[in-house]
């Protein structure tokens, strides 16, 4: 199972927001992508969370200081409108793009043309789900505005077209340490044939141990439990593998 | 002076990370995106990031094609991910497309019960010793791909994803082709530069 030390970027720092509001600086993108690097990540996302609420450029320079310090897999996310805004990114040294707010709130095609581009395995669909009922919403931008799509008609649709991973964050437990939304996490697995990264809330191995006791997601991504120390990967790993 | 020529396919290879890893390496890379560039080099590189028919479309856009067929008859090539998968002869990725056909192989859609795309870390099983993964046989590489090159004659090293063996790297007269990305494979990775560059 892959381990992924997601990097919530505020240009020019990694922050942690905390319902993916209030955020708190932790160090810069490149510090730290090079860390868990060195920690044994097997991959680094990289999230400007601020590029699709500003209505702001991509910081393409910011990106490759963080991409030139590893070699692991690198996805970058926020702001994306475009297929030449990914194939610049591919070309600062991305891996995989990571699409949300432009593809469910504009256009869910756009993930179909990148798929045919450059391939399902490049496209990463970032899902930012909240409950509603029984139910969960698609949201954007970090959480905050919502969109018209349930998550499983969302699910069904980014799959059709293309999709080559899912990265499922849930807005109601993010940044609060509390655990995974399993099952949120549940629903998004058993309804799609593409990997599954899980987000938001895992803190402790209590929280992994009630993930992975339910559902078997392709891969984990962590944010603060990683920054603030409370896991590190290589304890992580041996948990999972342990288990 | 050994020069690397790094294929250019336009938007989608993600060239930039190997060229990154050549220099981590100590090798000397040059970026080919016309014909005459292939006369300043010793060794080839084809990337990959794209789909099949995409990347064919490009080399025969850019002229690159014939000539590339051509090149790998004289020079050491290794081909990355759609890279490797562009040397068979036929691809099966949205529709049929011919390739470069340096292997006698089929490119088609990984089959097993795990999600695909195969993502992340995974070992490889070496079937037969090769110069490119010497001293790095028992690392692990990352891979990140839907398809996968079916060929029976060449195969250096065969992984395993959702009970399904593939394979994971080939060899003919000096033309390689892995499957995984050694530009994102750590050390293990890297070493693999090395001994490309040290054939």
């Amino acid at each position: 199972m892959r381990i992924i030390a997601k990097l919530d970027v505020k240009p020019p720092y990694v922050v942690k927001p905390v319902h993916f509001e209030g955020w708190r600086k932790i160090d810069t993108p490149d510090k730290l992508a090079k860390k868990y690097y060195d920690e044994g990540a097997d991959e680094i996302f990289y999230i400007d969370i601020v590029a699709s609420l500003f209505q702001r450029e991509i910081l393409y320079k910011e990106f490759e200081q963080t991409s030139s310090k590893i070699f692991i897999p690198l996805a970058y996310g926020g702001g994306i409108r475009s297929i030449e805004n990914m194939s610049k990114l591919f070309h600062s040294g991305a891996d995989k793009v990571v699409i949300n707010s432009y593809a469910v709130q504009e256009n869910p095609q756009i993930i179909f043309e990148a798929s045919q581009i450059f391939g399902a395995q490049a496209v990463v669909v970032n899902i930012e789900a909240k409950r509603a009922d029984n139910k969960w919403k698609c949201y954007s931008d970090s959480g905050r505005i919502p969109s018209s799509y349930e998550l499983l008609k969302w699910v069904e649709t980014i799959q059709e077209n293309g999709a080559g991973e899912i990265l499922i964050q849930s807005v109601d437990c993010d940044g609060r340490n509390r655990g995974f939304d399993v099952d949120l996490i549940k629903s998004v697995v058993e309804n799609t044939s593409v990997p599954v990264v899980a987000s938001s809330g895992g803190w402790s191995e209590i929280h992994i141990e009630e993930l992975l006791s339910t559902v078997s997601p392709s891969g984990l991504a962590f944010a603060s439990a990683l920054h603030y120390k409370n896991l590190n990967i290589s304890k992580i790993r041996s948990f999972i593998s342990g288990n | 002076m050994k020069t690397v020529g790094v294929i250019d396919y336009g938007q989608a290879g993600n060239i930039y990370n190997i060229l990154r890893a050549l220099k981590q390496v100590g090798a000397s890379s040059l970026v080919i995106s016309n014909n005459l560039d292939f006369n300043k080099v010793d060794r080839i590189i084809i990337p990959g990031v794209g789909s099949f028919p995409d990347a064919i479309q490009e080399l025969k856009n850019k002229e690159l094609f014939n000539p590339l067929i051509e090149q790998i008859q004289t020079k050491p090539t290794l081909g990355i991910c759609l890279g490797m998968q562009i040397l068979a002869k036929i691809g099966f990725e949205f529709t049929k497309t011919i390739g470069l056909a340096h292997f006698d192989a089929e490119v088609k859609k990984i089959q097993c019960d795990e999600p695909v795309p195969h993502m992340g870390f995974n070992k490889i099983k070496v079937v037969k010793p090769s110069k490119l993964i010497e001293g790095i046989e028992n690392e692990d590489f990352y891979f990140m791909h839907s398809y996968e090159v079916v060929n029976y004659e060449n195969i250096i090293s065969l992984s395993s994803y959702g009970g399904h063996d593939f394979v994971s790297a080939i060899e003919k007269n000096y033309v390689y082709g892995v499957q995984f990305h050694p530009e994102k494979s750590r050390e293990a990775g890297l070493n693999l530069f090395s001994n490309f560059i040290n054939i």
